[in-house]
């Protein structure tokens, strides 16, 4: 008896934990996959070792520097123009990042899944109610409300995350319930049913792992999409003001006039931490579409099978079309 | 079968319109969004807790927050029939409608021609790149994709303002304040606009260009395989004809639903990248908004970007079903 509880609890985790694992190494062995992983490896290590990493401490108000020089060894990426070493303020803004995007993005994939598994499952009146609520929330734009909830309910960090999940579970939920509507009608769902499965079991046992690539990948994308939204409100002034951040960092390099005095390596730094951060994500999240949904990239199975049923014919169109482009003289190639 | 589908598709426009309307009424007044309260808050000494409290009723009879909420809902839903969004809390409190249309015009000559050069570019370029399948211009589009889709519009808005605009000084990197008040239409006034525009439109474009080139090359690779454009060539139709009138006139559908989605995407976007360049759009507008809690202001652009959005995605569906003839009744175009 106790053994089949723990049985029943520990399966779907085990489960769960491999089918990560699985992903993971599909990922590594793709290209971009790879760089990705590398990348937000890095990046998370940094994060957490900040302290260790970073030569200064940047919350530190009595510990200036010398102010507005460039790159050095005293300063790896020079100073702003109050004297804090950009170096330590750029590992430092990595926690900050690295946290609300993943953060975020777990909890609008956990949130986007229930609820789409729900309305493409249950269907009927949830199903209905779930959509309509959906297409109100597409419309709101995200940003703007964002700013309006910060407005009224403060900047914290948790509030943050929460904001960003009540805005955007909705386009993850249309996904994942179209998804949902056709792993319905597959005939280990029907049989399932017939033999007595409960609405609970199948949308656990059969419908969640249908869905879990589409999940996983999105999370991925998510935390690339919240990382870009919560630099740009830092930008803006109206991020979280207690932490460094590297959305603040260009805000303070803007109004403290680094452009004007010609201090580069002041936006170029957070610019940079910026980029890499969301690419790391989104280069995780390009090579799990290649890899679940092969469909454009030029070395993917399904557009060699393309090609050779018609890739002699397509190949013709294209040629031909080119002739015909070169008679009109218009490109040169 | 064609009208019903009219029908269904702007009655349920409205419905979410009215359900949008609803929360911008609903929001700010979740937070404390009273006007007394605000403008007027305690202080100490300066007068009895009778003239203070005889101060904060005037204020919100002024406001119209005497009455019950359901009763403000009523007069705000019916002054809003008639075009009206409400008065600002600024001083003189104008009409919101008034500031927002003052603006508007700013933020769409940014939008406006974004979407055009992004769309028209990309478009072109994808069509060239499905062309060229596999060789420098395509592996070219999908390399750069990546990166570029990972560097937010500000980063690049930012870049761009720091080297053409402040080190090379080759257009302004910070929109001149007097152009939107000395505005005239004359020749050198447009000419100076445009200067000024260019800088923003780029950054703001590079995404939107990258986005349609890839989504057009992978559209037009599909379509490129599928019986119809066989059957056309059977036909002895010329491949340029195949090209504009059978292959891109059926993969730039999906690219209808991008192009009207982006607009409203695109008005909110434009917040962060007018604060880059200083802009004195509806962002500016909002952001000062929010930082005034001048919440009918802020509720009024956000329901106008909300409304924008909700007309994009009605013109999208329509446009769609007069364009794709597999939609409509009978199959005939």
């Amino acid at each position: 008896m106790n053994n089949t509880m723990t049985k029943k609890i520990l399966n779907p985790i085990i489960n769960f934990l491999q089918t990560i694992g699985g992903i993971i190494k599909k990922t590594w062995n793709h290209k971009k996959g790879r760089i990705g992983l590398i990348l937000v490896v890095l990046l998370a290590l940094t994060a957490i070792f900040a302290p260790l990493i970073a030569p200064y401490d940047p919350y530190d108000v009595l510990q200036r520097g010398e102010r507005g020089v460039g790159p050095s060894l005293d300063h790896l990426l020079g100073t702003t123009s109050f004297g804090q070493d950009i170096f330590s303020m750029l590992v430092y803004g990595a926690r900050v990042s690295m946290t609300i995007g993943i953060i975020t993005a777990i909890l609008i994939s956990f949130t986007g899944a229930i609820i789409g598994i729900a309305a493409g499952y249950l269907g009927k009146l949830p199903d209905a109610v779930i959509m309509r609520i959906v297409d109100v929330m597409l419309v709101i734009p995200t940003l703007p409300i964002t700013i309006v909830l910060t407005n009224l309910f403060g900047k914290s960090y948790p509030m943050l995350i929460f904001i960003f999940t009540l805005f955007g579970w909705a386009g993850l939920s249309r996904v994942v319930r179209s998804q949902v509507l056709t792993i319905k009608n597959t005939n280990y769902v029907k049989s399932a049913e017939l033999f007595g499965g409960s609405k609970w079991y199948i949308m656990t046992k059969h419908i969640l792992p249908g869905v879990s690539n589409q999940l996983i990948m999105n999370t991925a994308m998510t935390a690339a999409g919240v990382m870009i939204a919560e630099a740009g409100l830092s930008f803006l002034g109206l991020g979280n003001t207690e932490f460094i951040s590297w959305g603040k960092m260009l805000a303070d390099a803007q109004s403290s006039g680094a452009f004007i005095l010609g201090y580069w390596w002041w936006i170029l730094a957070p610019a940079l931490g910026i980029f890499l951060s969301v690419s790391s994500y989104m280069l995780i999240g390009f090579s799990l579409e290649e890899i679940f949904n092969p469909r454009m990239s030029s070395n993917s199975s399904q557009f060699k099978v393309l090609k050779t049923l018609s890739g002699k014919y397509i190949q013709e169109l294209f040629d031909e079309m080119e002739t015909i482009d070169n008679q009109g003289g218009e490109h040169n190639d | 079968m064609k009208f019903d589908y009219v029908i269904k598709r702007i009655s349920h426009t409205i419905l979410i319109f009215l359900a949008v309307v609803t929360i911008n009424f609903f929001i700010p007044r979740i937070g404390n969004d009273d006007p007394a309260s605000r403008y007027y808050p305690p202080q100490i000494g300066t007068m009895t807790d009778e003239e203070y409290d005889e101060i904060k009723a005037l204020t919100r009879e002024q406001y119209g927050f005497d009455k019950s909420p359901v009763e403000q809902y009523l007069i705000y839903v019916k002054n809003l029939l008639s075009g009206d969004l409400g008065n600002s809390f600024q001083p003189g409190r104008p009409k919101v409608m008034k500031l927002i249309t003052e603006r508007l015009p700013w933020t769409l000559v940014l939008s406006l021609s974004t979407m055009m050069i992004s769309s028209i570019v990309g478009i072109m370029y994808g069509t060239f790149a499905a062309k060229k399948r596999g060789r420098l211009p395509d592996t070219l589009l999908l390399a750069s994709s990546t990166l570029l889709t990972a560097l937010p519009a500000f980063i690049i808005a930012l870049i761009l303002s720091m080297i053409i605009g402040f080190e090379l000084e080759w257009l302004p990197g910070y929109a001149d304040p007097s152009m939107m008040t000395a505005f005239d239409w004359s020749f050198e006034q447009i000419l100076n606009v445009i200067r000024n525009a260019t800088l923003p439109v780029i950054s703001m474009s590079i995404g939107g260009i990258v986005g349609y080139a890839v989504s057009t090359r992978n559209s037009v690779i599909v379509v490129s395989s599928d019986d119809y454009i066989l059957t056309a060539r059977a036909k002895g139709l010329s491949n340029g004809r195949i090209l504009y009138r059978h292959t891109l006139t059926n993969a730039l559908l999906p690219i209808v639903t991008r192009f009207m989605m982006g607009l409203s995407a695109l008005i909110g976007g434009a917040v962060v990248i007018e604060k880059v360049f200083n802009w004195n759009g509806m962002g500016t507008l909002f952001i000062n908004a929010n930082l005034q809690n001048d919440y009918p202001l802020m509720m009024g652009v956000m329901l106008f970007l909300s409304s924008i959005a909700l007309l994009a995605n009605l013109t999208a569906d329509l446009l769609y079903f007069v364009l794709d003839p597999r939609i409509m009744d009978g199959g005939r175009r």
